[in-house]
């Protein structure tokens, strides 16, 4: 689920919130204002060749050491890190990056964090390469394809944080990305590009690849360093947030793969280069996953703020039988609120815009359903996949999305009452922003998003069970 | 009416929970108290450190936040939610258990947020827990009922039991002592955290994920602990419940008597709940100097040795040897000719494990005025040196609660964790919070915790008490800035005895001479038994060894069921008197049976381990014709032409105060000083020591059964039967 | 007069933890200031009246030191056997927390309770029965002292038993949960 559930801080309406006083950082630029396009730029994608960062998404070329520095991986790497811990996180605050692992916080500042005053613990970064949510398959084309962007990006990113080594846990289940990447992480070190001295600029760096083991949880940041410390993988609370208490005890930060590969090249373009893609505070370039009913499934570098119409149509072949055969659209992983195809035909593909659609970009893994789509059944899938991937630590998390699954399977088949549609809100609710981690709220969006959207759809189950069947027992019942 | 100097003062004033307590003086002494920062709560401003937590800062403030997770004295977990409450400028709810204050922070205990969040996380505790309340044994004393009243929802809408019903969970067996019935379980994790961090047994844990999260051992085993008990109490629903006491009464019906435990030598605190005069169970008191809220399991279990092999009656042995059933009268009679007769030099009295401190007073001013001098304890305590006339030669000077304090622990022939598994608690606490560093000599046993093994020769303290010893230990000790030295009771009973205490001596004594804090004691003898210091504090010489190679004509137990005295080692001429309240070894062997009362059937001071004179109060009646011990000895002196001048409780506690004020300071104690003199006169008998240490009680099955009220308990039975069952599991 | 007798109880009393019959005290004044007259208009001297405020105030000064005490007692009223009084005993005790539950809602008071008689189950019905009238008197009060002076008045010995609750203030954290050189962490949960 790669970070997904990272969304702890991001409520549809609420903003920043909690993060800004605790991590002492008060005077945050407000990320989520409504964004205004840059002057001068109206249209958004396609992203011309030159402008693509990952060359070898589709794995073309070679992805070995010496395919990856014929596609300019590795390129003067000690001058960037010679220019320092400063210039890097700059130039990371100039490009506007934020966070591809779903909660969208400012990379910039996140690196920042750890640059407090050594109180003599080690730094660890630690890549999140555990992509998990349902739809998303960004990181592991990177892995297997670009493995050399992951570990230049955790050398820099590693400097600009002043770590000591990056631990990658990566989804168990990726068995050949793994091997990819412990292989490019080879190469490195004998071409002496990360270990001691890495790429001669006098830094030590090192890199380590843990394999996880299957756990959807896993994915959230904490329950990540729980899992690589051996623990079972259950998330933290924060405060303590990593970049303070994190791995081993020590001051952590967590990033998407896709975050960290993505640096390299920010920095060598320039931070400027890579915030005049999309609109302000949602610059860049982004992997677009396009799944579902869709005539060409794939996964695709576009622009920040293109049209999810146009990267549909363009990228993906349009939905299968015509854009009127769109039923609705999931735009950012499985733990994102759907969005009807109304909505979907204007809405740009970026953070702030979902947002105001009432949904969040997430990962960018667009999950598109025709009106052949059960829609019920559909939701009711994806939240008995977080009822199966719910830790069990907390008592909203672990209690309300069983029951939620308990009364959405009867919404399946109609079995329920109307009263229920208001109940099932009303828990989904209860459980949103009340769990230690973002599981819960990934598993109440979705039933949000099927009742704000397609309520007369339940209405006409119910109604229709009630003809063939007779009143449900919930009816008598609640 | 009694007449004696007044104790410590209470400060009726203030009796505030903040104020600055004087027994924990030594925690953190030197540190400068950081800055202290407001906070609103509920609009009310609390100054608190920084780093307390919102609830902490919120029962400053005199509001408490309902929790289930959270125990002030386990680790954070932060995972049930019921402590959620809202912070202004925050858009959720906040875990008010694990969140720092900030300065400046608003939290409103008392919104409409707050309460709808606590209403939901009820909810969802409440859709799989069985609402099986009427046949739970939590009931009515339950966390969960009580909180589903304050802050729950008047109806239910899980309609859901109707299709699908509730999670079921497979009950586990825990042992003898612990009933599950996990279907119960809302998985708060505090038996978890209880069992890791205080108990040291790592043994439970939680298995599966999501509604399928069991809490358990893993595969099925006995929770091998000697402080299982206590998750019984920390559970806040009917999962785990006490296996004894399961199906037995509501705790509306009992009656609840503060009392004082008396099977180890700390005085843990205790609640005593009776019904129809029949103890039912037996449950710790909060006191902060000795027990905390903790309770070992022999104190807590062992209540059901109190309604077995009791005597009941007075006993006589008839014409063939047999005892008895006979009439107080023809039995006290009985006694008191035979110790009107016998020679006053020919008489023994030996003090029990269980004696209290009034009937061992009666019983020495009785036999001093018949003319005897013979009074003994069971327990021996080296009499060269010092001997036991200085205090602080046979207690634990430095107290329970500070122990935690200490920096460096040196245990010294004493397995703590079945001789005293409190203090053994508080060294783990000070091990886990405070990283102490525990040393160890004698065999190795498991304490728990990781400990340097030195070894377990006698000498080890010679050397190290000499400065020759060229182990770590030594390096240690010198550089620990509050090092306590602890010394097993049972080493001094050996011929070395006097030597090693007197090395012991010698090594705190240098130590204590480089302290910076010189109020700081190291020197502790941890004794065996309730009764000896007590005893020893009333002039009871330690061990009978003399007095039995000397032929007594007459012997009267007072409780006396160690097994020091037996039918052998006296002469065939003896009588035999046994004064207490089990048919055990002591009964055994007796000519006369005189039933006393049991430590929970009357009002009796006890003087811990520590020096600290406590009463416990009488709960039920004793049972049959048994009557309080002071009370047949004061019978007995009248007959026997030697009335003792005292008539009721008062009168003999002020003896007690003539013979010293500790013993009847309820519930203080008392510094001891003169280290110094005692080792001046213990130099004397320093002579070369070569023997091994070793202790009585090495495994969990040793503990169980160690006083007459344990043996007579079919509770410990059982508990040492799964012990050694679970023994033999490749487990 | 209860109060009057009440702020001097707790004047003189706070360093005894038990009943010393013998000192029961009150105020002289109670014997001027008889409630009685308090209807009537007070009298006032014309002495004190015009004297400056600092003579006043030793004056006061004079008058609140001269205390003799009286010993107040309801016992030979109150219709309590003798044997009720003379021979019983009465604990004063906060109530401690059960071990069983989180909740201190009920603890915050003081009670008085007297000693533990016989009691029996009731052949009948399976009851408690007891002989003792006072078995399940049990009385609470805010402090210590209303409870001390309820004694004191009704003549039983008292004595005070003060629970060892107090305890160092000690921040709870989170954190220390996941650092990695204590000793804190050992297993998961």
């Amino acid at each position: 689920m790669a970070g997904a559930l990272a969304r702890v801080i991001q409520g549809t309406k609420s903003h920043l919130g909690i993060v800004a006083p605790l991590t002492g950082v008060s005077n945050v630029p407000v990320r989520y204002q409504q964004t205004q396009t840059s002057p001068g730029k109206t249209k958004y994608g396609p992203l011309a060749d030159a402008d693509r960062i990952f060359t070898n998404l589709y794995g073309r070329h070679e992805w070995r050491l010496k395919g990856a520095m014929a596609r300019g991986d590795w390129y003067l790497t000690k001058n960037i890190l010679l220019k320092g811990t400063d210039w890097i996180v700059n130039e990371l605050k100039t490009s506007g990056l934020r966070g591809r692992g779903g909660a969208g916080f400012p990379t910039g500042m996140k690196w920042s964090f750890m640059n407090k005053p050594s109180d003599g613990r080690p730094k660890y970064l630690v890549v999140n390469a555990d992509e998990g949510e349902p739809g998303t398959c960004k990181d592991r084309e990177i892995m297997r394809h670009d493995p050399h962007k992951l570990i230049e990006g955790c050398l820099i990113a590693g400097k600009a944080m002043g770590a000591q080594a990056a631990y990658i846990y990566i989804r168990g289940e990726f068995y050949n990305e793994a091997s990819n990447l412990q292989v490019a992480i080879a190469e490195a070190y004998q071409a002496g590009l990360i270990g001691k001295n890495a790429c001669g600029s006098g830094y030590d760096f090192d890199v380590y690849v843990h394999r996880g083991a299957g756990a959807y949880i896993c994915g959230e940041e904490t329950a990540l360093i729980e899992s690589i410390e051996g623990k079972q993988g259950k998330p933290r609370l924060k405060p303590p947030f990593p970049a303070d208490v994190g791995l081993f005890g020590c001051p952590t930060t967590v990033n998407n793969v896709e975050t960290i590969a993505v640096a390299p090249t920010i920095c060598r373009r320039g931070g400027k280069w890579f915030a005049s893609f999309g609109r302000t505070r949602n610059s860049g370039t982004k992997l677009f996953n396009i799944s579902g009913h869709v005539n060409t499934p794939c996964t695709v570098e576009e622009e920040m703020s293109i049209p999810l119409k146009e990267l549909i149509e363009r990228h993906a072949g349009g939905v299968c039988g015509g854009w009127d055969n769109l039923l609705a659209i999931i735009p950012g992983g499985s733990s994102t609120p759907l969005i009807p195809k109304d909505v979907c035909a204007t809405v740009l593909m970026d953070f702030d815009a979902l947002v105001a659609a009432q949904t969040s970009l997430g990962t960018a893994a667009i999950i598109v359903m025709d009106r052949s789509t059960d829609i019920v059944k559909a939701i009711a899938r994806l939240i008995m996949f977080y009822k199966h991937e719910s830790c069990g630590q907390c008592t909203p998390c672990r209690e309300g999305v069983s029951w939620m699954n308990k009364i959405i399977y009867r919404f399946v088949e109609g079995n329920a009452s109307p009263k229920e549609i208001d109940m099932l809100w009303e828990i989904s609710k209860q459980i949103e922003g009340h769990t230690i981690c973002a599981l819960g709220d990934g598993a109440a969006w979705p039933v949000q998003g099927l009742i704000r959207h397609f309520r007369p759809e339940l209405e006409r189950r119910m109604a229709a069970y009630a003809a063939t069947c007779g009143p449900s027992k919930a009816e008598r019942l609640y | 009416m009694l007449r004696q100097p007044l104790t410590r003062a209470l400060a009726l004033g203030s009796p505030t929970r903040l104020a600055p307590v004087t027994t924990r003086r030594y925690a953190e002494q030197a540190q400068a108290q950081p800055e202290k920062v407001e906070v609103f709560i509920d609009d009310q401003p609390v100054h608190v450190l920084p780093g307390t937590t919102v609830l902490q800062a919120a029962a400053l403030a005199g509001v408490e936040i309902p929790r289930f997770c959270y125990h002030e004295r386990l680790a954070v977990a932060g995972n049930c939610r019921m402590c959620l409450v809202e912070v202004e400028k925050s858009p959720k709810p906040v875990a008010a258990c694990a969140m720092p204050v900030m300065k400046g922070m608003r939290v409103k205990t008392n919104s409409d947020l707050t309460k709808k969040a606590r209403e939901g996380v009820m909810e969802f505790l409440l859709v799989n827990h069985p609402l099986d309340c009427p046949i739970c044994d939590q009931g009515g004393e339950c966390d969960l009922q009580d909180q589903s009243m304050a802050f729950g929802s008047d109806r239910s809408r899980f309609t859901d039991i109707h299709f699908s019903g509730k999670r079921a969970v497979e009950d586990k067996d825990v042992g003898p002592l612990i009933k599950t019935i996990m279907t119960r379980c809302i998985h708060c994790t505090r038996c978890i955290r209880f069992a890791s961090e205080v108990a040291g047994v790592d043994d439970f844990g939680t298995t599966g994920r999501g509604t399928d999260m069991q809490v358990g051992t893993y595969v099925e085993k006995m929770l091998l602990s000697e402080l299982s008990g206590n998750i019984i109490d920390l559970c806040p629903v009917g999962a785990l419940t006490s296996k004894p006491y399961s199906f037995a009464a509501r705790p509306w019906e009992t009656r609840r008597i503060d009392s004082v435990d008396v099977l180890d030598p700390l005085g843990s605190n205790i609640v005593v709940a009776t019904r129809t005069n029949e103890v039912l169970r037996i449950l710790p008191r909060t006191n902060e100097e000795i027990n905390e809220e903790w309770l070992s399991d022999k104190s807590r279990f062992a209540c059901d040795g109190l309604k077995r092999q009791r005597l009941v009656t007075p006993m006589l042995k008839d014409s063939r040897g047999n005892l008895t059933p006979v009439e107080w009268e023809d039995a006290v009679v009985a006694a008191a000719s035979a110790l009107r007769d016998c020679p006053p030099d020919k008489i023994l009295a030996v003090g029990g494990e269980m004696a209290d401190a009034e009937s061992l007073v009666a019983l020495k001013d009785l036999v001093n005025r018949l003319g005897g001098e013979n009074v003994c304890t069971e327990q021996y305590f080296p009499m060269e040196g010092a001997g036991t006339d200085l205090r602080s030669s046979y207690l634990l000077n430095t107290k329970i609660a500070n122990v935690e304090d200490a920096d460096f622990v040196l245990l010294i022939g004493t397995n703590v964790r079945f001789e005293a598994p409190l203090l053994n608690a508080r060294i783990r606490k000070a091990f886990i919070h405070k990283e102490t560093d525990v040393a160890f000599i004698g065999p190795k046993v498991d304490l728990t915790y990781e400990y340097m093994h030195v070894g377990d020769s006698a000498s080890l303290v010679k050397d190290l008490a000499s400065g020759t010893s060229g182990h770590e230990v030594m390096k240690r000790l010198q550089s620990a800035k509050r090092p306590v030295v602890i010394l097993g009771a049972d080493q001094l009973k050996t011929k070395e005895g006097a030597a090693l205490l007197s090395y012991t001596q010698e090594l705190a004594s240098k130590l204590q001479e480089n302290l910076q804090e010189k109020d700081w004691k190291v020197l502790n003898v941890l004794q065996r038994t309730t009764g000896q210091v007590a005893a020893l504090d009333i002039g009871y010489k330690p061990g009978v060894g003399p007095v039995l190679a000397s032929g007594p004509k007459l012997v009267y137990l007072l409780g006396a069921d160690a097994g020091v005295v037996t039918r052998e080692a006296l002469p065939k001429d003896v009588t035999v008197i046994y004064q207490g309240h089990h048919g055990d070894q002591g009964a055994s062997i007796a000519d006369i049976v005189l039933p006393g009362a049991a430590y929970t059937e009357k009002r009796a001071t006890y003087v811990n381990a520590e020096g600290r004179a406590q009463q416990t109060l009488p709960a039920v009646t004793p049972p049959g014709k048994a009557r309080e011990d002071w009370k047949i000895i004061r019978a007995l002196s009248e007959v026997c032409g030697e009335g003792l001048p005292y008539d009721n409780l008062d009168e003999v506690r002020s003896r007690l105060a003539e013979i010293s004020p500790a013993l009847v300071a309820y519930g203080n104690v008392q510094g001891n000083n003169y280290f110094a003199q005692a080792l001046a006169l213990a130099k004397s008998v320093q002579r070369p020591v070569s023997g091994k240490l070793d202790v009585q009680l090495k495994q969990l099955e040793d503990f169980f059964m160690t006083d007459p009220i344990s043996r007579a308990s079919p509770t410990m039975a059982k508990c040492v039967q799964a012990v050694l069952k679970q023994k033999q599991s490749p487990y | 007069m209860l109060q009057a007798v009440g702020r001097i109880a707790s004047l003189s009393k706070p360093n005894l933890s038990r009943s010393l019959p013998s000192l029961a005290i009150c105020n002289s004044r109670y014997a001027s200031s008889d409630p009685s007259c308090l209807k009537e208009a007070p009298i006032i001297d014309t002495d004190a009246a015009i004297a400056l405020p600092e003579e006043q105030r030793s004056r006061r000064a004079l008058e609140s030191s001269i205390v003799v005490p009286i010993k107040v007692d309801l016992s030979p009223v109150s219709g309590v056997p003798e044997e009720h009084i003379k021979t019983r005993r009465v604990r004063i005790y906060q109530p401690p927390k059960n071990a069983m539950q989180s909740g201190t809602n009920n603890i915050h008071h003081w009670e008085m309770e007297f000693d533990t008689r016989q009691r029996w189950e009731n052949p009948l019905m399976g009851w408690t029965s007891t002989g003792d009238p006072l078995s399940n008197m049990k009385i609470e009060f805010k402090s210590p002292d209303e409870a001390i002076e309820h004694c004191e008045k009704n003549g039983w010995c008292w004595y005070l038993d003060e629970p060892k609750i107090e305890k160092e203030f000690k921040p709870k954290n989170y954190g220390v949960n996941f650092s990695w050189n204590r000793r804190t962490r050992v297993s998961t949960k």
